[in-house]
Parts: C-alpha cells; structure tokens; sequence
C-alpha cells in the first residue's frame, strides 16, 4: 500500500450518488476519484491506479461482473460491490470472480465505510502470511494447525479446520460455497452446498458458545459465510 | 369440389343405360344398313356394323361395346346373312365370315373402349388430385383446428356422397347431414359407430392421437376401393394441418407468455431500480450528514440536503406514476371533472422542471385555453412530457412548450432539442416500460412516463402523438385535447 491517504475509485454512473458518497470518503480519509463507466474504470486503474475500488454492478457500458473479471485478470485490489438485494446470483457471481465484499443498496455510509476497511485489511492479512490468527475467544495456530476457544483446545477434524482456515483467511468478508467447497474439497470437486451447510453446522457445535445463534460464523443467505474478524466482536 | 368427386366415383359403377345406348346405337347401325341394302341391293354390309360398335366403344366404353358387338353379331346374321331372317348359317364361308366379323368386332370395340375408359380414368384422377389439391389448399389457408376439422369432415362427406363426423377428446365435429351417433363418437365407441354403419378410422399425425374420422355413404351409395383411398388421405392431410394447427397455437401461446415475462422483467427492474437509486441517495447522504455532519464545509452540507430533497421528490414523482398506471391498468382512475386553464397548468409544470436547471420556454397562440378535465391529472402527464424532453434533448438544450387555441381543441406541443425519436420508434415509445435502444445516455429514464402521459390525455379524451421536428432537430410530442364549449 502506497504512504499517505489512501485513493478509492469509485465506479458509478448514478450522479446522485457519486454526490452524496464522495463528501463522505473524503472526511472519512480517502482521496477519491469517481469513474462513471465501467471503461473509464478500467482505464483509470491501468494509469493511475488506486487502493480499493468501489463498484457499482449496474454500468451503462459494461456489465459489473465483467469489469471485476477484467480487474482480477492483473490487480489485486481490493473491490466492495454496491449491488441490489434481490440479485443474489449477481452477487454470487462478483465474490467468485474475487471480489472482496458487497453492499446491498440502499445502505449507510458507516456500512459502506466498514466493508471497505475490511476489505482493504484482509488483502494485508493474507499476503502477511501471519503464523496466528485471533477473533475475540477464537485462536487459530496455521503452524501446528491447533484451535483455541478462550485458550482451550479444541479438537476439529481436517475438514473443519480448513473450513475454519478459509473462513479465517478471507476474515470480515463472504466467502461463497464454491470458494468454500474449493477450499475444503478442492477447486474440482462436486459438492452439495448441503454438506457445507452440515460442516458448518458441525464446527459451530465446537466453537461457538450457542451453535442455533452464532457470533463468530456468520451466515450471509444464498451467498455463503463470513468470520467476523477480531476487530468487529 | 363435391360435383367432381361424385363423377370421379360414378365412373367406376354398373349403369344400365349404358347398355340401352349401346343398343339404340346397334339399332340406327340396323336401320342405316336397311337403307344401304334397298338402295344398293348389297348384304356386304359388315363394315357398317362394326362401324356402329366402335361408336358404342368410343362413346361408352369396354363392356357396352362387347355387348353391343354380340348385338351386332346377332343382327348381322338374322338380318343380312343369306337365308335372311333365320340365325342358321348357309355356307360355311357365310360362317367364317360371321366369326371373323364377331372376332374384329370384339377386338376393335374392346380396344377403342379401354382406350376410352383409360382416358376417363385419367380424366378422374385429375380430378382426385384436383379435390386434393383444393383441399390441401383450404387446409393451408386454415390456422384454427375447428376450422380444419370441419373442411375435413365436410370434404369426407363429399367423398362418400354421404356424412361424415370427427371427434376428440370429447368434441364432435359434424358434416350439416349427421344426425344420429355423436355420443358414440364423443365417447371414440368405434364398436358402436361401426355397428351404426360408419367406417370408422383412428386419427393419428406426428405419431399424435386425433381422435376418430368415421363416414358412411348416403342410402344406396355404396363405397369402392378408390373411394376409400381418397376419404384417407383427405383424413391425413387435415391430420398434418390439425398437428400444424395446434403447434402453431401453441407457438403463438409462448410468445405471448414470453411478452407478459419481459413486461413483468421490466416491471421487477423498473422498479427495483427505480425506487432504489433514489433511496440510495438519500440513505448515503443522510448517513453521511449524521456521521460526518461537522466535518463537512458548510456548501458540503446544503449539496447533501438538496440530494435528499431532490432524490425524495424523484421517488414521489415515480411513485405517483406508479399509482396511475396502477389505476389506468385497473380501470380505477377517477376523473375530477372541472373546467380550468391549461396555460396554469403548463406555468406550474414549466417552473417546475425549470427548477431542476432546464431551459423551459412557453409560448401562447390564441387567447382562450379553457378545458374540461382534471387539472391534476394533466399536470402529472405534462410533467412527465417535460422531464422526458429535458432528459433526451441535448444537455443545456431548451424545451419548447407552445400552447395553441385551435377554436375546439388545445394543442399542447413539447419540443426538444435533442437527437429525436428513429422512426420505427415513434409508436412504441408510448408503450409500458420501451425505452428507445437509441436513448443510451438518458440512464435515469423509467419508461413509464410517456405511457402514463398518454393515458392520462387519453382518459380526458384527448390523444397524443409523437413526432420528429421536420429540420432533424429534435423530438416533438403533441397533446390535443378538447377546449370547453363557448358559453
């Protein structure tokens, strides 16, 4: 990440609120700048660049799901999609081309402000390659793949570890089904979002203090599952 | 059509009169040959009768003309052979010459009468391709399965010279004559239908059940082979039309399905979008007010208020439309019937959207205005002609709004200065929820306001009509409506 404020690009094509956000990612720290099409988006990161990148779904020119697959192709910056709520696959469809987060409209700016940080945090975390990870009571130990609840033990099989390490790698944000069935299973197997749902429920058995109200796995409808990283208990 | 096929089956039955002309003919050949023996005192008169048997063959066919050979073998011998008026033979040479007489007869007159009656038979199987022909064509020509059904019921009964009648999945079709046996066919009793006399056939196209096909021929008319071929492939033919028939309904049934899905689609979206862009706005910058309210410089500030009025202004305009199409759709729309000025309502309307930043300029022909109607009503139609105006005209472009007093009817006319409306568009865009592909830039636009403005005009009997201005620039919209009655 580059010194001094940070530089968002903000990417919409509705004025009204392009005006209302930019005010507010300014006081909030960020230099902003604003593209109006998905081409002037593209454009604006190949020159420029920038540290994150707010994304609305519906462009005039490109569809959003495009712009993100073009992003990915060479930058890892991070991406926060600002996406109807009724368009579940859409969004489903953004996280698995690697975008960071989303938020459905119509929203807050603190939510819009929060999903951003984490956004911007987790892509530090993961090319930190941090030995520990810790949310509150939860402790992971990635050396000797140990788990700790209020600094106990606890014994998780290998499947619920590495579903618990992806959920802790991506910390804060959604990670989908298929992301998780990739992680658990690897990237070509052929699972059932029924057996992610039966380990999820197995792992919250195990770390969480009431399973049927968890605080620490969360579950985001439709799209997957998001670990509430540390900073957020 | 059934004139052609009742010759085409008579052709092919035992008629006696033909055997009665044959005779007559036999007779004259006699009374001419009477006539040459008195004359010329000659009983070498054998060419003349087989002259008369091969105008029998030529005239009516084979078998009159073997009969009227044996006539003529028998008359030849009474009559003319030598002793005369007896049937016993004089000379041996007398015989020979009878016999090869008989034999020549035989042998011309069969012959000329196959001839003839493969010429008939010809003639006959044009006329079977020409029912077919004809009959193909009204099937063709047919989109409705009952329409279909009946030219096929009726062009059996013609075929059978009888009734005939289909039926499927519990409905009848009937030729005008059938009177008894419906419910066996509705029930498809083919035991009871054939026992009833009808040749009963099943019905089946595309590897598809149709039903049943049953005839019988009229009293006295008894069905022949050729017959019978022709009433099935009648049969088959309006099978495949049935099938074409009912593929092609179910086609048009899709398509209709497909429109009301887009309609629905753009509804869902219209509204999706719609509704949310402004709520965006608002929720952002009021949330962005409470957060960061103190930081922001004063002109930040008033900019993030007028967001939120303006944004909740657009939702209320939105969803006033929404109501009205709502109540257009539904019927429901209550008329407030008053007499009032349209220029007040273009002065609200004009100073309205002139607010937003648009150049509107008004101009009055005439001097009265007055209408009967709904002021508010037109206000909401007007306004919608406005803003669609001022978000297709050229940025910073003006609108004309030109009110005209036509004696009896107020010409309301908004024009924009944009790129205009392509031709083809020109109607469709006062459908629900179309939106020119040309209108790219204008992304705000719903595609509600010009359908809602027309029905609005057209609830107060009035219409409205698009058009391009003649120079190319620009769109024009027209409004006419009925001015209030001189006192």
């Amino acid at each position: 990440m580059s010194q001094g404020p940070a530089h968002v690009l903000l990417v919409d094509d509705e004025p009204q609120l392009v005006r209302a956000l930019t005010p507010a990612l300014s006081a909030a720290g960020y230099e902003v700048s604003v593209a109006a099409s998905g081409a002037a988006a593209l454009t604006h990161l190949a020159g420029e660049g920038c540290d994150a990148v707010i994304l609305d779904l519906g462009l005039p020119d490109l569809d959003g799901k495009t712009v993100i697959g073009r992003i990915r192709e060479w930058s890892e910056v991070p991406i926060v999609v600002l996406s109807a709520r009724d368009i579940e696959q859409e969004k489903i469809a953004a996280l698995d081309l690697g975008a960071d987060d989303f938020v459905n409209k119509p929203f807050a700016v603190g939510e819009l402000l929060a999903r951003l940080r984490a956004a911007m945090r987790g892509r530090e975390r993961r090319f930190a390659a941090r030995a520990q990870f810790k949310a509150g009571d939860l402790e992971i130990n990635f050396a000797d793949r140990r788990v700790l609840i209020q600094g106990q033990e606890i014994r998780l099989t290998v499947r619920e570890y590495d579903l618990l390490r992806a959920l802790a790698r991506y910390a804060g944000r959604v990670v989908t089904h298929r992301q998780l069935t990739a992680a658990v299973w690897g990237g070509q197997a052929q699972v059932e979002a029924q057996f992610v749902r039966v380990l999820v429920g197995q792992l919250r058995q195990k770390i969480e203090e009431e399973p049927a109200s968890p605080r620490i796995v969360l579950t985001e409808p439709g799209l997957g599952y998001r670990l509430i990283p540390e900073d957020e208990f | 059509m059934s004139g052609r096929l009742s010759n085409f089956m008579a052709a092919r039955r035992f008629q006696p009169w033909r055997y009665g002309a044959a005779f007559g003919i036999i007779a004259a050949t006699t009374l001419v040959s009477e006539g040459l023996y008195r004359a010329f005192d000659t009983n070498r008169l054998s060419m003349v009768f087989l002259a008369g048997v091969l105008i029998t063959a030529v005239t009516l066919g084979a078998n009159p003309a073997y009969f009227a050979a044996l006539l003529a073998f028998a008359i030849y011998n009474v009559y003319l052979v030598e002793p005369r008026f007896t049937f016993t033979f004089g000379t041996p040479e007398d015989v020979l010459v009878l016999l090869v007489f008989l034999g020549v007869a035989m042998l011309t007159g069969g012959l000329a009468g196959r001839l003839r009656d493969e010429a008939q038979r010809n003639q006959s199987r044009a006329r079977v391709t020409g029912a077919l022909f004809e009959a193909s064509r009204r099937l063709s020509s047919a989109s409705e399965e009952d329409v279909i059904r009946l030219h096929i019921v009726e062009q059996v009964a013609a075929a059978a010279k009888g009734e005939a009648l289909m039926a499927d999945q519990g409905q009848v079709w009937r030729s005008p004559r059938v009177e008894g046996a419906p419910e066996a066919a509705a029930a498809l009793d083919f035991d009871a239908l054939s026992a009833a006399g009808w040749t009963v056939r099943q019905v089946i196209a595309d590897g598809g059940d149709l039903g049943l096909s049953a005839w019988r021929g009229g009293p006295g008319e008894a069905g022949d082979a050729e017959g019978e071929r022709l009433i099935n492939v009648l049969v088959d033919l309006g099978a495949a039309a049935v099938v074409r028939a009912r593929l092609s309904a179910a086609r048009a049934e899709v398509a209709a399905a497909s429109r009301t899905e887009q309609l629905r689609n753009a509804l869902l979206s219209s509204i999706s979008h719609d509704l949310r862009t402004p709520l965006a706005a608002i929720l952002a910058s009021a949330s962005s007010l409470k957060t960061f309210g103190g930081q922001f410089a004063p002109e930040v500030r008033e900019d993030l208020v007028a967001t939120i009025e303006e944004e909740a202004e657009r939702l209320n305009r939105f969803v006033a439309n929404l109501l009205s199409m709502t109540k257009l759709e539904s019927g429901a729309l209550s008329l407030e019937r008053q007499s009032f000025d349209v220029v007040e309502v273009v002065n609200r309307v004009s100073e309205r959207v002139g607010r937003t930043g648009a150049t509107v300029l008004r101009r009055l022909e005439g001097e009265r205005f007055l209408i009967d109607g709904d002021p508010i009503l037109l206000e909401q139609a007007l306004g919608n002609l406005l803003e669609n105006a001022v978000r297709y005209g050229f940025e910073g472009g003006t609108v004309l709004v030109r009110v005209s007093d036509l004696g009896a009817a107020i010409m309301i006319e908004v024009q924009d200065e944009g790129p205009g409306v392509p031709e083809s568009d020109l109607q469709r865009i006062f459908e629900k929820f179309y939106r020119s592909p040309a209108s790219t830039r204008a992304s705000q636009g719903t595609g509600l306001g010009l359908s809602i403005a027309r029905g609005l005009v057209e609830a107060m009997n009035g219409s409205i009509a698009a058009s391009n201005r003649g120079d190319g620039q620009g769109g024009l919209v027209v409004a006419m409506l009925f001015a209030k009655d001189m006192p």
